[in-house]
């Protein structure tokens, strides 16, 4: 991968979908927004914007209608299946409104999971998430399972989880849209500190203006255009 | 409600197929196993009773004797009894066709006056016939019409080493009479039949019409007759059959259970899955004002639609299983319980509705707990997220528990009712079949949380195993009891096998072994003439000779209906006693009885069926009124359940009368080939209708019949087995759609769909791991079960318990590559499920 190319790149980008009515949704159309590496740039949409659709297109999970994504100076399109999953695995991160970790794990197992599925067991990879759940205060509950923690401890593991492969470009999908106030602030927060402190790119969408203003850029999106 | 339910049945259909073809196959093949049995075990004793009926189905009652033939002295007193209308003797022999091998004629010769009802087609010119023309007799025109014969024809029939020409005289359609008769029936004149195959004044059975209650006149003759006769009224004529093979159908009938166990475990597993997929639907239909009743009645309904789709397909099924059961039970009944064997298969209308019974019960039984669960849920429940997981998850460990207090109940039922009652092994080995599902949620949980494992593949799909505890326990359960049932069967047959080849190495000593060709089923009357024992025994090389001669009686005081083998043997013999592998009694005082104080020694199954013991005595009607024989020794046999003794000889000549032998067991000189002695003996008496055997392929013979005798048993078993791992490809389809959040949680963390293949794979090897080790641990118990108790209760047979390792090693085997295919296809799915799936739900 080259460095000196913007993390991620939208050129036109356009996707729609064909629904059981016959009908074609458009969920994104024209979007163009480039990503420098480095940065931490917010999408601000309502429910229903095409927000998802723009992360799942950045993270190579689908692929544009029409137009061009450039992660890294590579068009994702051009990719077959496994080689964007590959990418994915080694380049990017992922947060998730609903946290999504798994109830039969424990929280350090569901931290080291990348590492997992990347077939990499090493000891650099434990150290790695001891390290990241010792810096979001959940080292001494390493070893509990996943499903007795609470909301705000639930995503800080999922961030976790998501910095472990150290990605160059993270993204977060409401990432604290299932928390409470206090504790949306908190988990931003430390979103933020930890992007910066591990050099990384962060794109998330939000509904919150509050939290859209921790970024370097923000973007509103609306009914599938960016503004 | 009819309405929705036709709309949601066939959206049900559209959305989950393959849950529901998986479900409907499992359905379809319980009826099948069980169907199949039924349907072969009315046959076998269709096929008894369609010849008796056929013989004497206008008689109210038939005598016959407790020794193998009656004297015609009898027929005058019969007749002279009060209610006696009219009566009129039998006459009954196997004999075989001299120009085809192992096919053998039922010959019946009776009074051509009497009031059967055969169809004959132009009565008074063929009785005409029938009665002056010499070897005329009846056969059926599709025994006839297989061999292209036509009426005037003549064939050649032994009877023991007697040869007798016959003719074609008529055509005769006993199945007309009654259906399921054997086409190998033949008649013909009683005097001809007696005169033809030398036994002048012995008749086999007498029928009789009565003009009053015929209970009463039974009692009257038997009375007037005394003990040496049975009188038996027709229910008790066509049970003889039911009784001789109680065991038997009873084991079938239980295996076949065994698949239909299994295939509700799918039912119960695609129900639990598609009523959590839709209870959203449900919770909406009861915001709407449905109750509790109408949901429960919609989802029975589906079940009983699935249920009659099955039966549907199972019926068919069926049917084709049990024609291909029909040659080995077959070989079973002829070579076993000496019995017709079935010729062909009729399903009677009501095994129909047996079927949709099994069917609907089957598929309710799996049905009905999810029903109920949901049913009972309030609207608001519905609606919210499902906790069925957690809720088997809570109750792991009171079904754990309540699975060893069943089996604890079980054990408690047999030890209190002990081997008095028979069932009582049957009902251990229901409380251990049905006691693991009990006990698989709570294994499952816990070996999932200690296997240990970094990376995601195999092991991390093992793991997943304990977290879907609302499926993955029942489809490990179906494959433990298939596999529980292969176990036990296996360990069984091989232990059977082994002691049977110990107990064969010990007693079948001789070189050869002769008999005639119609003695498979013929015995008494197929008897050797004195000097053709003489020429086989002068021989050149043969060193000894041992003879035997072989009857059928029903013994005093026991069980009325039954029939032992009684055999005379020359005890005198140097090498008599290594004939015998002893199970008690001190064999050199046994043998000295036996030859010098006329004692007799019996067979296992006899001395525990009768409950008796060496010192008891056997009582046995001879020529000479009842006579009382001390028991010297009871020994090993597994030739027949029905029980059998043997005395010396001559014991049996003075009891009996003066008799031909039927066997012979030649022991050559030392260093002669005993190969080129059978082929030098067949050169010699190629003439004579006689079966001339090595020691060696008698030994073949002996276990090409049990291995045949097993077969049913193990198609049963892949049957069971086909189901259950169907169960594992349902399971994982079940996985596979209700976790589609996980695995887009997988591929967008940038698992790659052959990772997740592999995964399921994972989980579906290791379902058959679990099924493997739970069931193989209730297999080794079920073994005992079936060793100890069924097989001792029921059979009467001690076998020793040995290990067959290496069959046990293959079906090990083949249970998990079968798995691994069966898990190949949910494998794929769940492999192609895109990132993009990642729902707002929790995983």
């Amino acid at each position: 991968m080259k460095n000196d190319h913007p993390a991620l790149v939208f050129e036109d980008v356009s996707k729609s979908y064909q629904q059981a009515s016959g009908t074609v949704l458009h969920a994104l159309q024209h979007v163009s927004i480039q990503v420098p590496a480095g940065k931490k740039v917010a999408i601000i949409g309502r429910s229903g914007s095409g927000k998802s659709t723009l992360l799942h297109l950045a993270a190579g999970i689908d692929v544009p209608t029409a137009g061009e994504v450039l992660f890294l100076g590579l068009n994702l399109a051009e990719l077959s299946d496994r080689e964007r999953t590959l990418t994915r695995r080694k380049n990017v991160g992922l947060v998730f409104q609903f946290f999504h970790l798994l109830p039969h794990l424990t929280v350090w197992e569901n931290v080291v999971l990348p590492g997992w599925i990347a077939a990499d067991s090493s000891n650099e990879n434990d150290a790695r998430a001891r390290d990241l759940l010792g810096r979001v205060n959940l080292l001494d509950r390493a070893r509990d399972p996943a499903q007795n923690l609470s909301g705000g401890e639930m995503q800080r593991v999922a961030i976790c989880r998501a910095l472990l492969r150290r990605p160059q470009l993270l993204l977060a999908d409401e990432p604290t849209g299932n928390l409470d106030d206090e504790n949306s602030f908190k988990v931003m927060e430390l979103l933020v500190r930890l992007v910066e402190e591990e050099k990384s790119t962060l794109l998330y969408v939000t509904h919150s203006l509050e939290l859209a203003a921790l970024a370097d850029e923000t973007r509103r999106l609306h009914s599938g255009i960016l503004e | 409600m009819i309405r929705y339910f036709l709309r949601d049945l066939f959206a049900q259909f559209r959305s989950g197929r393959s849950l529901f073809l998986l479900s409907l196959l499992g359905v379809a093949l319980g009826v099948a196993s069980v169907l199949s049995i039924q349907i072969i075990n009315l046959n076998a004793l269709g096929t008894f009773q369609g010849s008796v009926r056929a013989i004497s189905g206008e008689a109210d009652l038939s005598i016959v004797g407790r020794t193998p033939s009656l004297s015609e002295e009898i027929y005058p007193e019969v007749l002279s009894t009060e209610g006696v209308t009219v009566a009129w003797p039998l006459f009954r022999l196997e004999v075989a066709l001299a120009e085809e091998e192992n096919v053998l004629l039922d010959v019946l010769g009776f009074d051509l006056f009497a009031p059967l009802k055969l169809p004959w087609k132009s009565p008074p010119a063929e009785l005409s016939a029938a009665l002056g023309e010499s070897g005329w007799i009846a056969v059926s025109p599709g025994f006839a019409g297989e061999r292209g014969w036509e009426v005037g024809d003549r064939f050649e029939v032994f009877s023991g080493s007697r040869r007798v020409e016959l003719r074609v005289g008529s055509l005769v359609d006993f199945k007309k009479a009654a259906p399921l008769a054997s086409r190998k029936l033949a008649v013909m004149d009683i005097a001809q039949a007696q005169s033809l195959f030398g036994n002048v004044g012995a008749i086999h059975q007498i029928d009789l019409t009565v003009e009053e209650e015929p209970e009463r006149v039974a009692a009257v003759l038997q009375e007037r007759l005394g003990p040496s006769v049975r009188v038996l009224t027709s229910a008790q004529r066509e049970n003889q059959a039911t009784n001789l093979l109680s065991a038997f159908r009873l084991n079938l009938t239980a295996l076949s259970l065994i698949s239909l166990l299994v295939g509700a475990f799918l039912v119960f597993s695609s129900t639990q899955a598609s009523l959590v997929r839709r209870r959203v639907g449900f919770g909406l239909l009861r915001s709407l004002g449905a109750t509790r009743g109408q949901l429960f009645g919609l989802i029975l309904a589906e079940t009983g639609f699935l249920a009659l789709l099955g039966v549907a397909l199972g019926i068919p099924l069926g049917y084709v299983a049990a024609v291909s059961y029909v040659d080995q039970v077959s070989a079973t009944l002829t070579n076993v319980y000496l019995l017709e064997e079935i010729e062909s298969l009729v399903i009677p209308a009501w095994l129909f509705s047996l079927a949709t019974l099994v069917g609907l019960s089957g598929a309710f039984l799996g049905a009905i707990f999810p029903a109920m669960d949901v049913s009972r849920k309030d609207t608001r429940a519905l609606l919210a997220a499902f906790t069925l997981n957690e809720r088997i998850g809570a109750a792991a460990h009171p079904l754990f528990f309540g699975g060893l207090m069943l089996l604890a109940g079980a054990g408690a039922i047999y030890g209190l009712s002990g081997e008095g009652w028979r069932p009582g092994g049957f009902v251990l080995a229901l409380g251990l079949v049905l006691s693991i599902p009990l006990v698989a949620p709570l294994l499952v949980q816990q070996g999932a949380r200690h296997i240990r494992g970094r990376g995601f593949g195999f092991a991390f799909g093992l793991r997943g195993l304990g977290q879907q505890l609302q499926t993955t326990p029942f489809a490990i359960a179906a494959v433990a009891v298939a596999v529980c049932m292969m176990v036990g069967v296996t360990v069984m047959v091989g232990s059977f096998r082994q002691t049977l080849e110990i107990m064969v190495d010990s007693t079948v000593r001789a070189d050869i072994y002769i008999a005639s060709k119609s003695w498979t089923r013929g015995r008494t009357e197929a008897t050797l003439d004195p000097q053709l024992v003489l020429d086989l025994a002068s021989h050149p090389g043969v060193r000894a000779t041992d003879r035997l001669r072989q009857l059928f009686v029903y013994p005093l005081g026991y069980l009325d209906d039954h029939r032992i083998s009684l055999a005379g043997v020359d005890m005198g013999l140097e090498l008599s006693e290594a004939r015998f592998s002893l199970l008690e009694g001190e064999s050199q005082q046994a043998f000295r009885e036996v030859r010098e104080e006329g004692a007799v020694i019996i067979s296992e199954p006899l001395s525990r069926k009768f409950g008796l013991v060496t010192g008891d005595r056997l009582a046995l009607h001879t020529l000479g009124g009842e006579v009382e024989f001390p028991i010297s020794a009871v020994y090993y046999d597994f030739s027949t359940e029905g029980g059998s003794a043997f005395m010396d000889l001559s014991t049996m000549e003075e009891h009996f009368g003066p008799g031909e032998v039927s066997n012979l067991a030649l022991y050559l000189d030392p260093g002669i080939d005993t190969e080129r002695a059978v082929d030098e003996l067949m050169t010699r008496f190629s003439d004579r209708p006689l079966e001339i055997r090595s020691n060696r392929l008698l030994r073949e013979e002996v276990f090409s019949i049990f291995d045949q005798t097993f077969a049913v048993t193990q198609l049963l078993q892949a049957m069971s087995l086909l189901i259950a791992v169907c169960g594992i490809t349902l399971t994982l389809l079940v996985m596979a759609r209700e976790r589609v959040s996980e695995l887009a949680l997988y591929r967008a963390l940038g698992a790659e769909r052959r990772q997740i293949f592999r995964t399921y794979l994972g989980k579906g090897m290791g379902m058959a791991a679990y099924g493997l080790g739970l069931g193989g641990a209730g297999g080794v118990i079920l073994a005992f079960i079936l060793i100890f108790i069924i097989n001792r209760t029921y059979f009467g047979w001690t076998i020793a318990l040995h290990w067959p390792w290496a069959s046990l090693a293959i079906e090990a085997a083949v249970i998990l590559i079968a798995s691994a295919v069966a898990s190949i296809y949910p494998a794929w799915r769940a492999g192609r499920t895109p990132a993009t799936e990642l729902r707002r739900e929790d995983i």
